[in-house]
């Protein structure tokens, strides 16, 4: 048979193929893929089958001696078949809760970038509150990191009681959500990059931490809204971005540290492990927007919030350190474990 | 993963059926311009969303809670800035609003289809290749600290030094960026001149090409729309003349048209062995023992297939035909050279199509 005949006979199938793709890159499923046409199996098995054919005069195209116009048509006739047979699979819930209550903590537990971003995030929070707070001891300290104009903002911002005045602090809430969270993302994002991350990282925890100090003087107008405002909220947004930048970390340090692999492998080795890091880092940035909306500005009694702040500081450490605790340590020596409770025996 | 080292950006992968397809990557012009139309996208959305919740807000303003939509609108704006790209790639199969008008898609290193893992780390590692910023105040030192423009740099370098063109987020997601084009069609190749089935008539039935020279003569018969004729016979005449050789041909066939009828002969004729409709060109041989028989209907007019006449057909192209077909005809190799000699000794009717040669050559 020559080469005409072959493709006379073959394009009809091709053309079919083409026409099945266009209607499932347009409306995601081909016309018989219904509940009328037996729940769309007919539509599917049409599709594969005319795929492998393609596949086949692909593989076959050297011994038919196709013109190498019609092999590069069949290059893009099976790419673009290979792309709507094997679609991008969608977040698993299953999965992600395996790796959010599993490998998530384990990870966090174990790996030095947290304890690293964990340490110069809270570290330097600590030490600038502590300097924004004593203005006797190191003066004008507050309005130089933060700024003067930005210190009054906040203390505009925070001069109505939240009691009373849903409005003001719903539309802050939103904001601050935005904001805090945004610095997270960023965070992670330039850990890739090391420096621009703790640069971030680092300046972020200075204000914030100049902020809280600065708030915690006694003669700061709107102190007490200030820290009824945060308190809820604040032990999963500030451990979040921590957490966030530690992940971002871990890919930063896969370009330096590459454990003998090729540098791009150790940096995609390094970024499969962050994942569960960053997405413990979501779930304490929802967490947090979700407390920040609904707790924070509401006019519940402070000792509520404070409640809400200890409950979550305390679930935080048994995420961290129970679930996180090594399992294999735990499994190789359960009775050296227990024998350190004061009760165990 | 690729043993043969591309000498171009194709990237080449295997499917669970086995099979090596080629994708073609695409570099950093065409990805710019679908980041561009994102961005405009991206805007665009955010600020349908926020006139839409300012009306809301307005609307409701006598209820009290203009706030909560404001508030709304901070994280609606979070939302959409940051998880944009994740979201369309994910569940629009590697493709954002950019990349669908770009033509391109964005697939994982083995070929797979992105997943949403992949998406959402080469999505948020984004910023990282956009990496540094630069402000307005960086190239006038009186111009305010606003206005942050990322120049995208480390994205640009990491893309370039990598074999799959990945930016530092596809790195680290294990993505590649590929050109998945529309439009494209089987191209049909079509005999419409009516010389070449009769010429590859004389072909003998038990030649059989080798495989390279069908992969040439496809090639050839692909590209030689684009070419002058002239350009057409210096290509071809190093392959005609071992045929004419072998075949016995008269030596003044036009390589072109030989080719050309091999190229019928090997994929467009039917091997069945039914005789050509010839035309009027039926009785002519193009065999060298048959130069000096008389030739049918075509009486002593010129010789259809030969190079002088080829030129003042009306299929070819006019640039080079017509007035000077002898022209078009010169050749630039040294066994040209000789053919040409050879035939003008052989050949009365020749001498006229290689007379300009010379003269040409004497100017």
């Amino acid at each position: 048979m020559n080469v005409s005949k072959l493709l006379e006979k073959r394009r009809v199938q091709w053309s079919e193929l083409e026409r099945l793709c266009d209607a499932m890159e347009i409306r995601g499923r081909t016309e018989k893929t219904g509940f009328k046409h037996h729940q769309g199996a007919e539509g599917i098995a049409r599709f594969s089958t005319l795929y492998r054919a393609a596949c086949a005069d692909l593989a076959l195209a050297d011994a038919y001696q196709l013109p190498p116009g019609t092999v590069t048509y069949l290059h893009r006739l099976v790419a673009r078949a290979h792309n709507q047979l094997y679609r991008a699979d969608k977040f698993e819930s299953q999965l992600w809760s395996t790796v959010l209550f599993e490998t998530a903590p384990q990870q966090i537990f174990s790996d030095p970038c947290v304890r690293v971003a964990t340490i110069v995030f809270f570290g330097l929070f600590a030490l600038s509150m502590f300097l924004g707070l004593n203005d006797g001891v190191f003066p004008g300290f507050a309005d130089r990191i933060v700024g003067t104009e930005t210190l009054s903002q906040m203390e505009e911002g925070f001069a109505k009681p939240i009691e009373g005045s849903l409005d003001h602090y719903v539309s802050m809430s939103g904001h601050y959500i935005q904001h805090n969270t945004g610095i997270g993302l960023r965070c992670f994002a330039y850990g890739i990059l090391l420096i621009p991350c703790l640069v971030t990282l680092a300046f972020n925890a200075i204000a914030l931490g100049t902020m809280f100090g600065y708030m915690a003087r006694p003669d700061a107008v709107g102190g007490d809204n200030f820290f009824e405002f945060v308190t809820a909220h604040g032990p999963f947004e500030l451990t979040a971005i921590a957490l966030a930048a530690a992940a971002g970390l871990r890919i930063g340090v896969g370009l330096f540290h590459t454990d003998g692999l090729a540098r791009t492998e150790s940096i995609r080795v390094n970024a499969l492990k962050a994942v569960p890091v960053m997405a413990s880092s979501a779930l304490l940035f929802t967490l947090a927007a979700i407390t920040e909306g609904f707790i924070s500005p509401s006019p519940l009694p402070y000792l509520v919030k404070a409640i809400w702040s200890v409950l979550s500081s305390g679930l935080i450490s048994f995420y961290f350190v129970v679930l996180g605790f090594p399992r294999e340590v735990l499994a190789s020596s359960p009775a050296a474990l227990a024998g350190d409770q004061p009760d165990g025996t | 993963m690729d043993s043969r080292a591309a000498l171009d950006t194709t990237i080449a992968v295997v499917t669970p059926e086995n099979i090596a397809f080629d994708y073609q990557l695409a570099g950093p012009c065409r990805r710019l311009p679908a980041y561009l139309i994102d961005c405009g996208v991206r805007w665009g959305v955010i600020i349908l969303v926020m006139i839409a919740l300012t009306f809301a807000g307005i609307l409701s303003s006598a209820g009290g809670y203009s706030s909560f939509y404001l508030a709304a609108g901070f994280i609606l704006y979070f939302l959409i800035s940051w998880f944009y790209g994740t979201v369309l790639e994910t569940y629009f199969n590697g493709r954002t609003v950019g990349k669908w008008a770009c033509g391109i898609r964005a697939i994982d290193t083995e070929g797979r289809p992105i997943s949403g893992k992949r998406a959402l780390l080469r999505n948020l590692l984004r910023i990282a290749d956009m990496f540094p910023l630069v402000t307005l105040s960086t190239f006038f030192v009186e111009a305010p600290n606003i206005l942050f423009i990322p120049t995208g740099m480390i994205g640009l370098l990491t893309m370039m030094s990598t074999s799959r063109m990945q930016r530092l987020g596809d790195l680290a997601a294990g993505t590649m960026v590929i050109v998945d084009e529309r439009g494209w069609r089987l191209p049909v190749a079509k005999v419409d001149d009516p010389r070449v089935p009769a010429l590859a008539s004389f072909f003998p039935g038990d030649y059989r090409v080798s495989r390279s020279m069908a992969k040439t003569l496809a090639i050839y018969a692909e590209r030689r729309h684009y070419l002058t004729p002239a350009r057409r016979r210096e290509i071809a005449r190093h392959l005609a003349i071992p045929l004419i050789d072998r075949f016995d041909f008269r030596p003044d066939v036009d390589p072109d048209l030989l080719m050309y009828a091999l190229y019928y002969q090997v994929f467009l004729s039917d091997s069945s062995g039914e005789v050509a409709d010839l035309g009027p060109l039926a009785g002519f041989s193009p065999l060298r023992r048959d130069q000096n028989k008389p030739r049918g209907l075509m009486g002593d007019s010129t010789n259809p297939i030969s190079t002088a006449a080829h030129g003042s057909k009306p299929n070819s192209t006019p640039r080079a035909g017509g007035n000077m077909p002898a022209t078009a005809a010169m050749g630039k190799t040294v066994v040209a050279q000789q053919r040409s000699e050879a035939t003008s000794q052989t050949s009365d009717k020749n001498i006229g199509t290689v007379q300009p040669r010379t003269t040409r050559q004497e100017e």
